[in-house]
């Protein structure tokens, strides 16, 4: 029985019935009186100098109302690309017109006269000194071919277990270019503990392989849209489809260079973000520039070819790894040496190779990182940036030494797991956590311990860990006449935390959750609030809500004490009224009259102030099992099992919980079995979801969610960010189990049909 | 370009218009009538975002050009409710959390109640793979299957 009678609960989410009947307003639904219809010009190239740009013949055509270059930013900050694009789908223009066909003819008009360049999409090749250089200014303080031969050397010299030899074989190319820096390596990053040299010493088995993890979309469903609308005095209204409406709005400001006051953000309901819906350039920025220039309101919106071009997804990369251990199953040291691919800009989250430290005791760990540019576009965060792709690379590995060893997978994990106050390689203390819990709930549920496999069938197992981040955030509560209570926030719902919030408020004011609403307020009006990603809402909303709805518990007493003549201390709020203590006959008074009372009082009305910033979060781990049913002849895997536990601390609604993990849990699937963005020279090549294939529900079987609460000490309630953790493992546990099945490791994402045959021909394996 | 007339009933009411011939049933739901329930993920007929139900049947509108729709019933998803009821697959979808963040809602709820008429009676593989035609991202549909079987359930028991 919970002590508590809203959190904690599957209640009904505050957006349900609009989600149902198609009231929800998104970005696209937003159509302000004499709005134009915008369109971007892009790149035809992924490489390429710019000669010239015509719009004559477009700016003809009858319905266009303006055409837009870099010339007509005046703050000068880049827009659009001018002299030189880096990939396919860079924005070079951008027009308005009075439909969306007619903008869409104009776009095509626009000649853009290109020098064609060579193009590298490849991270190994574009990190060699004769690659095409993408900018002309990277050399000053770029690493130099010592640095990286050095360290791939030193990788490299157990090659007696390498199943690849592409970095191998760069060294030996690189000896050719003695003394010359690298140009295309956009940063770096470097962490170490202990000595990896002396742990490798010390261990009876070392594995070394190179895992290669592809660039994939976040593929929200809604692609990208906003439509702003710049009136005579220069204020600007952005309705944006963005996880982000505040930081929309400072980077409208920093771009155009106006003051942040004459910019209103309204954020309209988000059709899934993952991450990708921070950016201010592809389409807020053109879509304000446009109706500054004409004078009306206009739509930018993106097609889901444009998001594939264009988009920020997440990176792919190259791993490097080596990892040894004792022969009786300690990990003494691991090393890694990764090239993120970052597409044409820095920014790829190649600080998340720490990652491949697990959960794990391993006191010698040495991590270098490098991201890379090629002739894609940037990149941003997808659920727990970076964290799929390193702990992939660790989990792989892990499970080939627990091979070599002979050790159950399962208990070689327990055994390496951290436990409370132990040293976190290359980072602080670990505090409370539920890592054990965690992988053994999962195992218990799926039935590992007596698993059974038949001919080609195989389990896998995996566990990823990630923390969630945490920000500022504000949150009024007011009390009304009728006992109902209002919230009023800035926070963009991402898919239950506007729940979430109402449960926390309800629960504290003793109301029922029905008689609680939430409004979501624009920049203008609502208190600041950071972006809904990283899983920072329930954490950082979740506590400010608290804050909220306890200062005005107090004024509830403190008005309730005025009415009902008695202190403070002897008084309790329950089921929406004030009772005085033990008072017999009992006494007491409702919220409602209180609010009634209040209107009157010389301190005023009930409302509740909440302001956070930040506290200490908590680690937590999704551990997920995979039964699987590879077809030798097909190639094809099949999933006939995916139970997937996660440490949530604290499920507020549960039901929203086991959605977050039973999503995130596909879409790590997704990356493992199906999803790749492909290039060619000529950029990407498969912008759509036929030649991009991203899951159906014809494709899985019911995902099992378990969840497991060790409660984080600053969190609401103890509740953990839940929305990252369920992707971090899914690509190994996926790995894990084929290999289970047929005896080969893939090592090279996604595991599509060929490639398993491939690997199980050059395995000895005859179809 | 040269509009065409064309006479669509919508949710019953009909609608008389000037149509371009190259606009697709979906713009001339979202931007002529006004309905924007119906959304679009794709444009090319691969996400089932803009499912409505033509003349009984489950069709993606994006891939539908108005003209042709012409003299022909539609029902968009706000024409599911009646009298103040959510239908039973919208209920359904509420009470097992079937959507997150509800962009592909309309989509699946419209697909599946043209599958649950046609035939309650498919289980659960068979709605799974029935509705493959149209994506979700948030929900790895786990929720979406238990909110088609509770309306199937629910339907079947109450005509």
């Amino acid at each position: 029985m919970s002590e508590y009678s809203v959190v904690g609960q599957k209640v009904k989410r505050v957006d349900a019935v609009e989600k149902v009947t198609g009231a929800a307003q998104y970005g696209a639904d937003v159509h302000p009186p004499g709005m134009l219809y915008g369109k971007i010009v892009r790149s035809k190239h992924a490489h390429a100098n710019i000669r010239s740009i015509d719009t004559s013949e477009a700016e003809k055509l009858p319905g266009v109302r303006a055409i837009i270059t870099q010339d007509d930013v005046p703050s000068g900050r880049r827009v659009f690309a001018t002299d030189k694009v880096l990939y396919l789908g860079e924005p070079l223009a951008a027009v308005a017109a009075t439909d969306p066909d007619i903008a869409e003819e104009a776009a095509e008009l626009i000649e853009i006269d290109y020098e064609v360049l060579p193009v590298v999409q490849d991270v190994m090749e574009s990190i060699k000194p004769s690659a095409p250089r993408l900018h002309s200014d990277d050399t000053k303080d770029g690493p130099n071919r010592r640095e990286i031969t050095g360290q791939i050397r030193q990788l490299s010299r157990d090659k007696e277990n390498d199943h690849s030899d592409e970095i191998s074989k760069l060294e030996a190319e690189l000896e050719n270019y003695a003394d010359e820096v690298y140009y295309n390596i956009s940063a770096e990053s470097h962490s170490e503990a202990g000595d990896v040299e002396k742990g490798f010493a010390e261990c009876d088995v070392v594995v070394e392989d190179t895992y290669v993890i592809p660039r994939v979309h976040q593929t929200y469903m809604e692609p990208h849209v906003s439509v702003a609308s710049a009136d005579s005095s220069g204020k600007i209204t952005v309705w944006a489809s963005t996880q982000g409406p505040f930081a929309i709005r400072s980077g409208i400001a920093g771009t155009l260079g106006i003051p942040l006051t004459q910019i209103n953000v309204i954020g309209t309901t988000m059709g899934g973000g993952f991450g990708g819906r921070f950016g201010v350039i592809i389409t807020h920025v053109p879509a304000v520039l446009l109706s500054q220039k004409t004078g009306r309101p206009v739509r930018v919106q993106m097609t889901r070819e444009e998001e594939f071009i264009d988009g920020r997804p997440a990176p792919g990369c190259v791993i490097k790894l080596k990892t040894g251990a004792t022969k009786d199953g300690r990990i003494l040291a691991r090393q890694a040496l990764a090239f993120w691919d970052s597409g044409s800009v820095s920014g790829a989250s190649i600080g998340s190779t720490i990652r491949v430290r697990g959960v794990y005791k391993i006191p010698n760990l040495k991590i270098d990182a490098y991201g890379v540019h090629t002739n894609k576009s940037g990149t941003a965060a997808y659920r727990a940036p970076g964290a799929p792709q390193a702990i992939f690379a660790g989990e792989s590995q892990l499970d080939e030494i627990a091979e070599r060893i002979g050790m159950d997978p399962v208990k070689f994990r327990l055994m390496n797991m951290r436990e409370e106050g132990d040293q976190v390689p290359a980072g602080g203390e670990e505090p409370k956590v539920g890592y054990k819990e965690t992988l053994e709930a999962v195992a218990d549920a799926a039935g590992w311990w007596d698993r059974e496999a038949g001919e080609n069938q195989g389990w896998g197992v995996a566990v990823g860990d990630w923390t969630n981040g945490c920000g500022p955030g504000g949150v009024y509560v007011s009390v009304h006449e009728d006992g109902s209570v209002r919230i009023f926030h800035g926070s963009m719902d991402i898919t239950g935390t506007d729940t979430a919030i109402s449960q926390i408020i309800a629960e504290i004011l003793t109301v029922p959750y029905g008689s609680v609403t939430i409004r979501r307020g624009d920049t203008d009006s609502a208190p600041y609030s950071t972006g809904s990603g990283g899983s920072v809402v329930t954490f950082t909303m979740g506590n400010t809500a608290k804050l909220a709805a306890e200062d005005a518990h107090r004024r509830v007493l403190e008005l309730a004490s005025e009415r009902l003549n008695t202190n403070v201390e002897n008084l309790e709020l329950k089921e929406g009224a004030v009772h005085v203590v033990s008072a017999e006959p009992p006494k007491s008074i409702s919220l409602g009259e209180l609010a009634a009372y209040s209107l009157s009082t010389t301190g005023g009305p009930i409302v509740g102030k909440g302001s956070f910033a930040r506290q200490p979060s908590t680690p937590a781990l999704a551990a997920q099992i995979a039964k699987v049913e590879v077809d030798p002849e097909t190639g094809r895997t099949r999933v006939l099992k995916l139970v997937a536990s996660q440490d949530v601390g604290f499920a507020i609604n549960p039901m929203a919980v086991e959605g977050q993990i039973e999503g995130g849990t596909v879409q790590g699937y997704a990356w493992a079995m199906m999803e790749e963005m492909q290039y060619n020279e000529n950029g990407n090549v498969n912008p759509g979801f036929v030649d991009y294939r991203v899951p159906t529900s014809a494709d899985l079987p019911t995902v099992e969610s378990v969840i497991v609460e060790v409660p984080a000490p600053n969190g609401p309630y103890g509740a953990k960010g839940v929305g990252e953790p369920p992707i971090t493992p899914t690509l190994a546990t996926m790995a894990n189990a084929v290999k289970d099945a047929i005896g080969v490791r893939i090592t090279e994402l996604p595991i599509k049909p060929e490639k398993v045959v491939d690997a199980l021909k050059s395995n000895g394996h005859s179809p | 370009m040269a509009k065409h007339p064309v006479k669509l009933t919508v949710n019953g009411d009909e609608h008389d218009l000037l149509i371009e011939p190259r606009k697709t049933l979906l713009a001339v739901l979202r931007d002529t009538i006004g309905l924007t329930g119906t959304k679009e993920g794709c444009s090319t007929g691969d996400c089932g975002a803009c499912t409505v139900i033509v003349d009984g049947k489950a069709v993606t509108s994006c891939m539908v050009l108005g003209v042709t729709a012409s003299g022909k019933e539609i029902t968009t998803i706000e024409g599911l409710a009646s009298d103040g009821e959510l239908h039973p697959v919208q209920q359904a979808f509420i009470d097992t959390g079937g959507y997150q963040c509800g962009f592909c809602t309309p989509g699946f709820i419209m697909a599946s109640k043209v599958l649950i008429d046609e035939n309650p009676d498919r289980s659960e593989e068979e709605f799974r793979h029935a509705l493959g035609g149209n994506i979700c991202r948030c929900t790895g549909y786990t929720k979406i299957l238990e909110a088609v079987l509770k309306a199937a359930e629910e339907i079947r028991t109450t005509g």
